[in-house]
């Protein structure tokens, strides 16, 4: 097998605070491999956003770390590199949209100007003419009608799928290998992240071995759109594989009662939901054993006082449960 | 005429904010949130009202419990809403609010943001005494009785009501809006959103609460949501609104399984399913139809209520839309106990 674009080895982010440390990634191991749309799914506060942006060195530090671990994004230490050279790696190598396009985008700039911006600090030698020309392009490509009128206008002046397209298009017009999209369809109508979802994956299809690490809490989002999943709770991977495997042989109890919890839009009409007792655990608490062992029926021995390995199961299906080992 | 199962009946609900401008302010152009709206709610049920932010189905919800003209004053609300207490019928939107305030004990709110739904400053106790207070004749001792039972209803224990909102969590402080909400023994109780922003596992316990509640108590819910899944859930009927108007109400099993008007089509093909194997074969169908009617790639600007289409407001991205829908807004019209707000969905 080639080697994975992004590798993440024993990543561990914390959080230094008054209240102790909030060991918010905990030896985090993950890949993502060339061409692959990988879902990272999680409720708040599972590390599933700090996880990402360890990987482009965003962690607001104080009081956030990476206290240990190993970042490499095709085969380069990502973790090693200085700040001129990380900056050269974000937005052109890997880039990221995020849930809110509001907050993201500056308001008091033009579209145009906020998709050249990238473009000339990454391209010093570009010249603004052939700027503005490639940011038509990929305005144009994103489907924002009538884009040279656009490039004129203020964030404010555009609904909210369109911002995300903006986003989109400001993430993509240096063509970098991995897009990372934390919650981008959250925020919007189901209408529209049926659309922003589609052109995701319409334009990754069209940049061939692209890759996309998509953060969601939305297990149908994931479904529609991954190709592997990985399913993180209390700052680690708990289980990571194929689609497939995941929504048909789910092995960890807490990938089970997740999507055992999800209410159906089609099919069979359940009286009641089935639930996962209790409530996802403080980050400065989380228990000594397996993260889940508070909320989990099918817990024994072990449990409580052994953390589980990240084990391989089945072919290409990790879990970390006692139940498997 | 009225039906004994009746508990409401919102009849040609209209709600406009005027928008004012100019250097001498003068109303310049209005938002027409609610536009001729009407549905009827029985005793027991849940309704569903589901549709894209900015459609009006928040500002149904305000209405029927009166509380958009202290929010703003201008507001220019008419028709009606009847509410069928047991042996006389109110106009609810009629009445000023010293009228409104005998009856607003039989109607509560459960709110989407527990977390701004709750006054930080007050305890988890005081917060749910407080409609007590206002609304009944009840001694300090007998509130804090109520004010325990109520918690032990929702599922939070009696040590509970001394904490402050900020030491619970996002499903709890949810826990804690039901238990004000029934703190004066409503009939109907409109929940905005309510588990919109609760974590997947917290949000199938809370939808069983107000299920067990419902039970219990009898209530009537009108259940807004945009999350059409959990709204098929836990509805009886369902309504979908767009820009201001209902195109379309009918049971909920007959909706998700047939849907008529293309906005109902439209929006159930476009929310995700859980299931990796029918991701491809049904996306296909919406995108495509639209390509004709929009510039590229179906990326088409919403219209707002501020700016309605003339005739069917969905006329913009419907991909049945004939010149005719431009002329006039197609009626609501009953077929098999189907309500459909289209000509051409028969």
């Amino acid at each position: 097998m080639t080697s994975p674009l992004l590798q993440i080895r024993g990543l561990r982010t914390h959080f230094f605070t008054e209240s102790g440390v909030a060991k918010a990634v905990d030896n985090v191991d993950l890949d993502v491999r060339q061409g692959e749309v990988l879902g990272l799914v999680g409720e708040s506060g599972s590390g599933k956003s700090v996880t990402a942006l360890s990987v482009l060195r965003l962690i607001p530090d104080p009081p956030g770390r990476i206290v240990t671990g190993d970042i490499r994004f095709q085969g380069r230490d990502l973790l090693s590199v200085d700040w001129h050279n990380i900056r050269q790696v974000r937005g052109k190598e890997i880039s990221m949209i995020f849930q809110e396009p509001l907050t993201s985008l500056n308001p008091v700039f033009t579209i145009g100007r906020q998709v050249m911006e990238v473009i000339l600090a990454h391209e010093p030698k570009t010249s603004r003419e052939q700027a503005r020309t490639q940011s038509i392009d990929i305005l144009t490509e994103v489907g924002i009608p009538d884009p040279a009128t656009r490039m004129n206008q203020y964030p404010h002046e555009l609904s909210g799928g369109m911002r995300q397209r903006v986003m989109i298009a400001i993430a993509l017009v240096l063509n970098p290998s991995l897009l990372i999209a934390d919650e981008p369809t959250t925020a919007l109508d189901v209408t529209i992240q049926a659309q922003i979802l589609d052109l995701m994956l319409e334009l990754k299809a069209r940049r061939v071995g692209n890759a996309i690490l998509l953060i969601t809490h939305n297990l149908a989002v994931v479904a529609e759109t991954c190709d592997r999943v990985a399913v993180m709770y209390g700052g680690k991977i708990q289980e990571v594989a194929p689609v497939r495997d995941l929504f048909h042989n789910p092995l960890h109890p807490y990938t089970r009662g997740l999507l055992t919890s999800l209410p159906r839009v089609d099919g069979h009409r359940a009286t009641r939901l089935t639930t996962i007792p209790g409530a996802v655990p403080d980050i400065h608490n989380l228990p000594t054993g397996c993260k889940f062992s508070t909320r989990c029926t099918d817990r024994f021995e072990p449990c409580d006082n052994i953390e589980p390995q990240l084990i391989e199961a089945a072919p290409d299906h990790w879990v970390r449960c006692h139940l498997h080992e | 005429m009225a039906n004994p199962d009746t508990i409401l009946k919102v009849q040609d609900l209209n709600v406009r904010f005027p928008v004012f401008g100019g250097v001498i302010p003068r109303k310049t152009a209005e938002v027409r949130a609610v536009d001729g709206l009407s549905l009827t709610l029985h005793r027991g049920e849940t309704i569903g009202l589901v549709g894209e932010s900015g459609c009006g189905k928040t500002t149904v919800g305000r209405a029927i419990v009166n509380i958009l003209r202290p929010m703003n004053y201008r507001v220019e609300i008419t028709g009606h809403v009847l509410y069928y207490r047991e042996n006389e019928v109110v106009d609810l939107a009629s009445l000023g609010r010293a009228k409104m305030r005998s009856y607003r004990s039989d109607l509560q709110m459960v709110f989407q943001d527990p977390y701004s739904s709750l006054n930080p400053r007050m305890t988890i106790g005081a917060i749910i005494e407080e409609p007590l207070t206002i609304h009944t004749t009840q001694s300090k001792v007998e509130r804090r009785e109520r004010v325990r039972w109520l918690l032990d209803k929702v599922g939070l224990s009696p040590k509970h009501a001394n904490r402050f909102p900020h030491e619970f969590s996002g499903g709890q402080r949810q826990r804690a809006g039901i238990a004000r909400a029934l703190a004066t023994n409503p009939k109907i109780v409109i929940a905005d959103e309510p588990v919109s922003a609760l974590d997947v596992s917290v949000q199938a316990q809370v939808i069983n609460l107000m299920q067990d509640i419902q039970q219990e108590f009898g209530l009537s819910y009108i259940f807004i949501s945009h999350d059409l899944s959990v709204v098929r859930h836990i509805s009886d009927r369902i309504f979908v609104m767009y820009l201001g108007n209902i195109v379309e109400a009918g049971l909920a099993d007959d909706i998700y399984s047939r849907p008529k008007h293309p906005y109902s089509q439209m929006l159930l093909a476009a929310v995700p399913r859980p299931d990796p194997d029918t991701r491809r074969s049904r996306r296909v169908r919406i995108p495509e139809d639209l390509e004709s009617t929009t510039p590229s790639r179906g990326a088409v600007d919403l219209p707002s209520a501020l700016n309605k289409p003339s005739g069917c407001a969905f006329r913009t991205r419907c991909p049945i839309a004939t010149q005719a829908c431009a002329d006039s807004v197609p009626p609501l019209e009953e077929h098999n106990g189907r309500q459909v707000a289209c000509p051409y969905a028969m």
